[in-house]
């Protein structure tokens, strides 16, 4: 299996997530982050924003789903300019679920 | 080395931080999240009892028949269920003992009791020492 950690735009959120559901994985955990790239923030005149609001999506999928999953959240959340986010892909061993005690997802 | 991320009811976090304790492994890291698994959220009436009224617009109603009757015909009302994320790093040997004591307590036998992730972690600094891996959980 494979944790798929998504940093994406907060307004792009429910467009991804719904494209997910539609492509048959409606598991997903969200939560607000703030972090900063490789522009150290944002400049907007004299302003400086140091640390931009995110969104991170986590999803776990088997490993065969991985690509397509990644695929469909790049194409959901791209807007061509500078912050469109991250995707991160990391192993994972086993999954439970807490109602069964059931391994796998 | 490796990562248990369980996510699981809110009410469940003081019971099973006391069991991690009882067990040894008492430090963790407690996030709030919202999430959603196969049943893609919730409706009025299996969400949570604590449920926060922003999830569910039909629960501010009073009671009546008819605000009964509306809320047992709404659709999905709530996207997404608030949970908190535990995030427990531990020596491998410790993982089943662990994910078993979770699944215990956080049992309830409804949908949204949440699932356990289990992953390896390459490596750990404890920043005060700079201890290394092992000795840096220990």
């Amino acid at each position: 299996m494979k944790m798929i950690r998504a940093f994406i735009r907060p307004e792009k959120e429910q467009e991804v997530v719904l494209a997910l559901e539609g492509a048959g994985f409606p598991s997903v955990t969200k939560m607000p982050v703030f972090g900063r790239g490789k522009q150290k923030g944002l400049q907007v005149g004299p302003v400086h924003y140091d640390e931009l609001p995110k969104t991170l999506l986590m999803i776990v999928v088997d490993d065969e789903d991985e690509k397509q999953v990644v695929k469909l959240i790049h194409e959901k959340a791209k807007t061509g300019f500078i912050g469109d986010g991250k995707i991160f892909v990391s192993p994972v061993d086993t999954a439970y679920t807490v109602r069964t005690g059931e391994e796998g997802l | 080395m490796k990562e248990i991320v369980a996510i699981i009811r809110r009410d469940k976090v003081p019971e099973i931080k006391q069991v991690l304790e009882d067990l040894g492994y008492p430090s963790l890291t407690i996030q709030s999240v919202d999430g959603r698994g196969k049943q893609k959220g919730a409706m009025c009436a299996e969400m949570d009892s604590e449920m926060p009224d922003s999830y569910c617009t039909a629960a501010k109603l009073k009671p009546t028949p008819s605000t009964y009757a509306l809320e047992h015909t709404l659709p999905k009302v709530a996207l997404y269920v608030p949970k908190r994320m535990l995030t427990i790093v531990v020596p491998d040997d410790v993982v089943t003992k662990l994910v078993k004591s979770i699944i215990k307590v956080g049992y309830t036998g409804k949908h949204g009791d949440g699932k356990i992730f289990v992953a390896p972690i390459g490596g750990a600094v404890r920043i005060r020492t700079g201890e290394m891996d092992g000795e840096a959980i220990a």
